[in-house]
């Protein structure tokens, strides 16, 4: 993975000191909270419901294994003893003081992470595939490309100051893993006939209020010009977004309101001024970031074990998945055991999965948008070493992709933005689709909660999405279905009128039993759904339970 | 009946205004203000300089949190809700 | 620089130009269309850009465009809602001087607009991304390339940048903590005091020398100071009876300074000197920064002159050597050095009697061999 040099850990310190500085001119009076408020969000400082977050950045969900002990140490001294893996592959941690929180920076610098620009009106963590490096369907590494997106969008004089946050996702493989249909900008990697590399540009996607898919405004952008393509983007954003309405400053709005064929056109004007520029992309600098992502080799591949101790099989079913070099495999570790908060670790959990990254994993582990971890890289023989120490470790449930593995926002339960609690109702799902044994036969299903019309749980494109909502001081929650993520991205649609929290579980394995009834072979739940439509699960979730 | 919360500024833990113009952590040593008196003391929690950040007017009901935002305030005083064995006895 | 505008005389200056050339200060608010901006720009002396909250970041890619696409040339402020931490933003993206409405936090913004050493990104202030500093230096054109950057900072910018973005890591100051050795030490004191300062114990020092390098050291909080000192071997065996100096004072300057020198330089890529056209001689053509023999000289003082160094050290009360009271304008080792006559050069004192105005250390190696 990418390794800092001179000059990106002396632009980490400088940010520390800053950070250090900006809070010492809040605690004396001579920054207000409102002046304070963008420059501890652009340090990834929230103040939530009874304390303030801090959201680490973990740069295109890449981790190594002094970084999971360092992020372990983080919850161990200054929180309680557990942080929280984000759909935007970032990790929080709920309890830190502000005033520990320079420190805390310090310890994640000397292991070259940082929490620059997880939050603010400014360009976010460029996140990526994460089995990028691994998966068997790749075109191209997609790591080297959101590194140097992100070096550029860091600390971008231009860009700091924008109508509203910015998210960017690559995508190098077949299947799109990273989102781009649901980014501000997203990137696909593709080639063209040459087999040369080059970017399909899709703008104006996102969640919250007004969700939307993203339009492809360009079909290939050669790297050198994916910089100055990035820049005109962003500087017709920053100009035209509109910053009367919180709630209208997205891209997207713009992009939709211009038309995806006039934004492109303003696009290509602004670029065509200053793409033979300083911003044209070297070869070198290309050459140089990719050196940093290399696959690891295996001597002598050993096959996929077909035996083992009851359990392993199962969760190599559920959890492997292929790798591009022979004789390794990719493996989720779930943070969706049943009953739990989705995507929680503990500090414990942290070192054990620090240790098997070290010995087992070539040092790599990943964050995934659905709140779980990844080792990208074990051997196959190693397998079922490594299985071991994630069921010692709650680590080990079977469930990558099936309906308990939900993805849930932290909801009213921690955050200040929340109508409704969310981890409450993962929870009490899960126990019930695990109760009814539901989860193996239904197969691969979505599930995501959301706690607020945010939408940081992603339920907009979740196969089954709940949004909860505040009707007179009482918690209901909407149903949606038919949203995704990936390739085939898509909208949910809001099923009907709200239910009542405890009638949510119930709900949900209805419709799940529903899809059992009328699937055809070999038929994912979703397209079930496309096929029926939305109707024939509603009956399901409305009749009496 | 209404009562002033906040947080702290060094921490972000959730505070509660007393009748001495001092912060708590208890909200039943808030200070519980009725109409106009409820407007002035925010206006005045908001000018002063200190610990508190964002100070605002709850609802309160027998000293529990009361309103439409009970839930959200419970949890404020409480903690969350999630029984997860993280959570602070 | 980005400057904070507090100078009354700043405005005086705007003001007379205006009259003279009819020119005028035009105040566009951060929103404008930059085409519309750049209609208003036009024979302007000075365009302020009205930032009307903090969070409202058009004014920059404003700026952006009427530096690099409309080709405004003149004056640029940020004025209304700005906090300090905009400031090194407000510099890149071309601004040259603040006027924020909040006006009592100049220590913050002096802080900050000198917060980061470096930028990922190229803007409009034509700093060096850290990409190309990464790549291989290119041959040749980077000198002109320094010049021009150079040309119209004044010392303290040059010296910021050379010591905090072009060879962060790689630079010394070369210091003989003579006359006006002061002045270049403070600045880089400024900037940075543990930036690395070379100097040359030859063994032939005046006392009062090194009196003052411990001194001026220690006031100017300067932690860095690698003393060079001539192989012990070598003195034995050249100047083994101290007339050196007398016998081939070039033989004893590359002994006691080049080549201690030339053994420590390899740890630089840049070295700073506080060298000026108006010492004469072979100084009168001086560039800002030049390359000798592969290595790079910056001479942020060259075009200052004697008045000018005068009110530096009257400015910020530096002491001076304790022999420039006694008529030494230049300072250098005690054999060789003598008090100037009243209407003598500035290095006249400098090995009086001889053709020698120079001991070596700033001049190419194969020069120095074939004397």
């Amino acid at each position: 993975m990418y390794k800092y040099d001179a000059y990106d850990h002396a632009l980490v310190r400088e940010r520390i000191e800053e950070f250090r500085d900006q809070v010492a001119r809040r605690l004396d009076g001579r920054l207000t909270e409102d002046q304070f408020k963008p420059l501890r969000l652009m340090n990834g400082v929230y103040l939530q419901l009874h304390a303030y977050m801090l959201r680490v950045a973990i740069p295109y969900g890449t981790l190594n294994g002094p970084q999971l002990r360092t992020l372990a140490h983080i919850a161990r001294r200054y929180d309680r003893g557990y942080g929280h893996f984000t759909t935007r592959t970032n990790i929080q941690f709920n309890w830190p003081a502000l005033v520990d929180v320079p420190d805390i920076l310090d310890h994640l610098a000397k292991v070259e992470m940082h929490a620059i620009q997880t939050s603010g009106n400014c360009i976010r963590n460029v996140t990526a595939d994460p089995f990028a490096g691994a998966a068997a369907d790749e075109i191209e590494d997609s790591r080297p490309w959101a590194e140097i997106i992100r070096q550029w969008s860091t600390f971008h004089p231009e860009f700091t100051f924008l109508p509203r946050k910015f998210k960017i996702a690559v995508n190098g493989a077949r299947d799109d893993r990273a989102g781009i249909r649901v980014h501000d900008i997203g990137l696909q990697i593709v080639k063209n006939e040459a087999g040369e590399t080059g970017f399909e540009v899709w703008v104006g996607g996102g969640q919250g209020r007004t969700p939307r898919l993203a339009q492809k405004i360009r079909d290939f952008l050669e790297p050198r010009d994916l910089l100055s393509y990035l820049t005109a983007i962003l500087r017709v954003y920053n100009q035209h977004g509109r910053r009367d309405n919180l709630y209208k400053a997205r891209i997207k709005i713009l992009v939709e309101a211009l038309g995806a064929e006039e934004f492109g056109r303003q696009t290509e004007e602004e670029w065509a001024e200053i793409r033979e520029g300083e911003l044209e992309l070297p070869a070198a600098e290309i050459a140089r970031i990719r050196a940093f992502f290399d696959r690891p080799a295996v001597s002598k591949a050993q096959p996929v074990p077909v035996s083992g101790k009851p359990g392993f099989a199962g969760w190599l079913r559920r959890n492997r998945r292929a790798h591009q070099v022979e004789g390794l495999s990719s493996v989720v570790i779930s943070l969706k055991p049943v009953g739990g908060t989705p995507g929680d670790i503990t500090d414990d959990q942290l070192d054990i999965v620090a240790d098997l990254a070290e010995r087992y994993g070539f040092d790599e582990a990943r964050a995934t948008p659905d709140q779980n971890l990844v080792l990208p890289h074990v051997r196959n023989e190693d397998l079922e070493t490594v299985w071991d120490a994630l069921v010692a470790a709650g680590l080990a449930t079977a469930n990558a992709g099936l309906a308990t593995d939900i993805v849930s926002c932290p909801g009213l339960d921690y955050c200040s933005l929340a109508n409704a609690r969310s981890i409450p109702i993962a929870q009490a799902i899960s126990s019930l689709v695990e109760a009814e044994g539901l989860a193996e036969p239904v197969g691969d299903v979505t599930i995501k909660i959301d706690g607020c019309i945010n939408a940081c749980g992603h339920h907009h494109v979740a196969h089954i999405g709940v949004l909860g909502v505040d009707k007179r001081g009482e918690e209901f929650y909407q149903i949606t279905l038919g949203g995704a993520f990936g390739n085939d991205a898509s909208i949910g649609g809001i099923v009907g009128k709200g239910l009542a929290g405890e009638d949510v579980p119930g709900a949900i394995v209805r419709v799940l039993k529903t899809y059992l009834e009328i699937r055809d072979e070999n038929e994912r739940f979703i397209d079930t759904l496309r096929r029926v439509g939305a109707d024939a699960f509603k009956e399901s979730i409305y009749v009496a339970a | 009946m209404k009562a002033i919360t906040a947080n702290r500024l060094t921490d972000g833990r959730v505070i509660y205004r007393t009748a001495e113009g001092q912060w708590s952590s208890r909200l039943d040593e808030a200070e519980h203000l009725d109409g106009d008196a409820a407007e002035a003391r925010l206006a005045q929690a908001e000018a002063e300089f200190g610990i508190a950040v964002g100070p605002y007017l709850i609802d309160i009901e027998d000293e529990r949190p009361g309103g439409q935002k009970w839930r959200r305030e419970a949890i404020r005083l409480t903690g969350p809700t999630t029984g997860s064995t993280h959570e602070p006895a | 620089m980005l400057q904070l505008e507090r100078n009354p005389q700043s405005r005086k200056r705007v003001e007379a130009q205006m009259e003279a050339g009819g020119g005028a200060v035009v105040e566009i608010p951060g929103e404008t269309d930059w085409r519309e901006a750049a209609e208003q720009a036009r024979g302007a002396v000075q365009v302020d850009i009205r930032f009307a909250s903090f969070k409202d970041g058009r004014g920059f890619s404003l700026a952006a465009l009427l530096r690099e696409r409309a080709g405004y040339a003149g004056k640029l402020r940020a004025v209304g809602d700005l906090i300090p931490d905009q400031a090194m933003h407000l510099k890149r993206v071309g601004f040259d001087d603040v006027a924020p409405d909040n006006d009592n936090l100049d220590a913050d913004w002096a802080r900050a607009r000198a917060r980061f050493s470096h930028a990922y990104q190229p803007a409009q202030d034509k700093r060096t991304p850290v990409f190309r500093h990464r790549q291989a230096a290119p041959a040749g054109d980077d000198l002109a390339a320094l010049n021009a950057r150079y040309r119209g900072l004044d010392a303290m910018e040059i010296l910021e940048d050379a010591i905090r973005n072009e060879w962060t890591g790689k630079i010394a100051m070369l210091s003989s903590f003579g006359a006006e050795a002061a002045v270049g030490l403070h600045m880089i004191a400024q900037i940075a005091p543990d930036t690395p300062v070379v100097f040359l114990d030859t063994g032939r020092l005046f006392a009062q020398t090194e009196q003052y390098q411990r001194a001026l050291s220690e006031q100017l909080g300067l932690t860095n100071i690698r003393v060079l000192a001539p192989d012990s071997a070598e003195a034995a065996a050249e100047d083994g009876d101290d007339r050196l100096w007398q016998r081939n004072p070039d033989a004893c300057c590359a002994l006691r300074k080049v080549r201690p020198l030339a053994r420590a330089i390899g740890d630089y890529d840049a070295l700073i000197t506080g060298r000026k056209r108006f010492h004469g001689g072979e100084r009168l053509a001086l560039p800002v920064v030049e390359r000798i023999d592969g290595r790079i000289r910056v001479n942020p003082l060259a075009a200052w002159d004697a008045e000018r160094v005068n009110a530096y050290f009257k400015r910020f009360d530096l002491p001076r050597h304790p022999l420039s009271d006694m008529g030494y304008a230049s300072i250098g080792c005690w054999p060789c050095t003598a008090p100037v006559e009243d209407d003598g050069d500035v290095r006249s004192g400098r090995w009086r009697g001889r053709d020698k105005t120079e001991c070596g250390i700033h001049a190419p190696a194969e020069r120095i061999a074939a004397e």
